[in-house]
């Protein structure tokens, strides 16, 4: 993050730049839905995409319940959850000034996790029980990490990271423990869920999601700018104004909520947090105001690419979504860590 | 303004009228291509007069499907439908725990066939949201997979095969009671699906049902469904038979086989009693079941059933 800063000048941020961003990045998430919508299971048809948008008629019948019934959502899906995921990573790596952090190897899906399994299995509704559950075991395990991590001097950098490998092993360790004590059939919606599933997105669950994620993406454009502020550390931060400590709690919270929202409803997408906004920060550079919007669109897109390859590659069904944004994600993040080493 | 005239009013109702009729002339056209039953489950679900486009989304449902004669009107088998020996090229539209909806979708069917307990609730609710008719059984005993295949056939308007069909399951499990009736000794069986861990059947499932009927003993018998067991659980339950049930090759079967035998404390390693059976015969709730009844109580009461073929 820091390096990032020093290497590269700083753009000036104007409003007419903030606009172009984002409307590039809206335009390159209109064509990954459409994408997305096009390929699928049962082929793919970017005609009848186009065709489709002409109105009911202008495509068969099982092709529009495919179209706008099943893939539809679920493209939704993708993008809700990408953009929290991508949020929750931008906004972790501001806070806690590590190019590394992010919701899944912070340990706060792997807590999400944990709480909605057992939610499940203890037989709880979707809402609110399992999303409390979600929270408040996402909510707890972020604070273990950050009480870990935390020294005299601040959060250090490399404790920060193995705590929150260690907190994540631990939930791991909760989850495998649920597992093995599990025999029916939830077992294997459990186990596809541990890898990030898109399969069973259902509107009502988009709409539920939705309305998180817009009102916390909306907190977090507003509070772009002491993002910036606290990029320059703690005590410029205050001089300039910021409290930081009230305000960093403030945006945990906000993040652990959009997290751990979109884990109880798709399941755990690792490295989405890291991979996107490391992108768009080399595109756009540092400025929050830039990237909170690209981060939404880019974020979106990114996952929704994910799932239609998770879809397209195996040659029977599919695969999770989650092993695409792993297989991408953990390269990047090896990158990451040597450069950061250096 | 036209009240006055009268006449306009007079046509424009009698074409009221005539839309009327013609609707409902439609109407009832389309009643008599659909029709409304509940399912074995206790869903409402209005099925076609006559399917044509099935897709089963369970094995035993393709297996009950065919052994009806309706097979040559599936469109689509869940993966790993592996018998009857039909072609090969039959669309597949996923595993039973994980229905590939866009794919049935895709092939048009006019009636899914589901289990209630398998088939994941969300994938059977999407596919009726668009559409779809689903009818869904759950047979949990040998008398309610017959039910389960009288059922179909008259949702398949094939009730004289399902009658034919039952009345010969029926009877054939009416000739292995006969014959066991006079047995009192009912050897102690254990039975093993999986190897690694070591996981037995509880009293509530297909294999039980089976084991009891062929004049067994079923040592495992309890509320867990799926019991898991050690070595030395199995050792202190002596049983005088171990079936293990598998669809692996024999050379895998030969090692549980050595395995077993080297155990010579237990009453079934001892008597050189440790049998291979293949699973679908009697975790699969379809027609089959009754072969694997005939099959295990060869094993079990050689003596009584020596003419039986071993396996049909």
């Amino acid at each position: 993050m820091t390096s990032h800063q020093q290497d590269r000048p700083t753009p000036v941020v104007t409003p007419t730049r903030m606009l172009i961003v984002t409307v590039l990045c809206a335009l390159v998430l209109a064509g990954a839905m459409i994408f997305g919508l096009a390929v699928g299971s049962s082929g793919i048809d970017f005609a009848a995409v186009f065709r489709s948008f002409q109105g009911k008629d202008a495509v068969d019948a099982t092709m529009w319940t495919i179209l706008w019934q099943l893939r539809w959502p679920r493209v939704w899906m993708a993008l809700e959850t990408g953009a929290a995921l991508a949020l929750g990573g931008l906004v972790f790596q501001a806070l806690l000034r590590n190019p590394l952090a992010e919701p899944y190897i912070l340990g706060t899906s792997g807590g999400a996790a944990v709480g909605a399994i057992a939610g499940i299995l203890m037989g709880l509704s979707l809402f609110p029980g399992v999303s409390a559950m979600a929270f408040v075991s996402s909510a707890l395990s972020l604070t273990f990490v950050l009480l870990l991590a935390s020294g005299r001097g601040g959060l250090r950098r490399d404790t920060l990271l193995l705590s929150g490998v260690m907190i994540n092993a631990f939930c791991g360790a909760l989850i495998l423990f649920f597992v093995s004590t599990t025999q029916d059939a939830r077992l294997h919606s459990i186990l596809f869920w541990l890898m990030g599933d898109l399969s069973r997105a259902e509107m009502s669950a988009v709409y539920g999601l939705g309305v998180v994620l817009v009102i916390c993406s909306m907190i977090l454009f507003a509070m772009a700018r002491p993002m910036n502020v606290m990029l320059m550390g703690r005590e410029t931060a205050e001089a300039l104004g910021v409290p930081v400590k009230r305000t960093r709690l403030f945006l945990l919270a906000v993040c652990t909520i959009m997290v751990s929202a979109a884990v109880c409803a798709t399941g755990l997408l690792g490295f989405v947090g890291l991979a996107v906004p490391h992108a768009l920060r080399l595109l756009f550079g540092p400025d929050h105001r830039v990237l909170v919007p690209a981060c939404f669109f880019g974020g979106g897109a990114y996952l929704i690419l994910c799932d239609t390859l998770a879809r397209w590659i195996p040659k029977h069904g599919e695969m999770p979504a989650g092993v695409i944004t792993a297989l991408i994600g953990a390269p990047l993040f090896i990158l990451l860590l040597r450069r950061a080493m250096r | 303004m036209n009240r006055g005239l009268g006449l306009e009013s007079w046509i424009s109702s009698a074409r009221c009228v005539w839309v009327c009729v013609f609707g409902l002339v439609l109407l009832s056209a389309s009643w008599s291509y659909a029709r409304d039953v509940v399912d074995p489950v206790g869903r409402q679900v209005r099925v076609p007069e006559r399917p044509q486009r099935i897709i089963t989304m369970a094995p035993s449902l393709t297996e009950m499907v065919f052994a009806l004669g309706a097979g040559y009107r599936v469109v689509g088998v869940s993966r790993y439908s592996n018998y009857p020996a039909f072609p090969k090229d039959l669309p597949r539209v996923g595993s039973y725990v994980h229905p590939d909806v866009e794919k049935i979708v895709a092939l048009k069917p006019d009636l899914c066939l589901a289990i209630k307990d398998g088939n994941p609730r969300e994938a059977v609710e999407k596919l009726e949201s668009v559409g779809i008719p689903v009818y869904a059984v759950n047979p949990r005993t040998l008398g309610q997979v017959m039910e389960t295949l009288l059922a179909l056939g008259d949702v398949l308007q094939v009730q004289n095969e399902a009658q034919a069909l039952v009345a010969d399951m029926r009877r054939r499990v009416q000739d292995v009671e006969k014959r066991l009736g006079t047995v009192l000794d009912r050897p102690r069986v254990f039975f093993q699906i999986g190897v690694s861990p070591i996981v037995s059947v509880g009293t509530e499932t297909f294999a039980h049902e089976i084991i009891v009927r062929a004049g067994g003993r079923n040592v495992a018998e309890g509320p867990e469904p799926y019991p898991r067991f050690t070595l030395e659980q199995v050792m202190r339950l002596r049983p005088d038979f171990i079936i293990v049930s598998s669809m692996e090759r024999e050379q895998v079967f030969e090692q549980v086989r050595e395995q077993w035998l080297q155990w010579r404390g237990i009453p079934a390693a001892a008597m050189n009693r440790v049998s291979l059976v293949p699973s679908d015969l009697f975790d699969r709730p379809g027609p089959r079941l009754v072969e694997g009844l005939e099959l295990l109580a060869k094993i079990l009461h050689p003596e009584l059933f020596h003419d039986l073929p071993s396996a049909r």
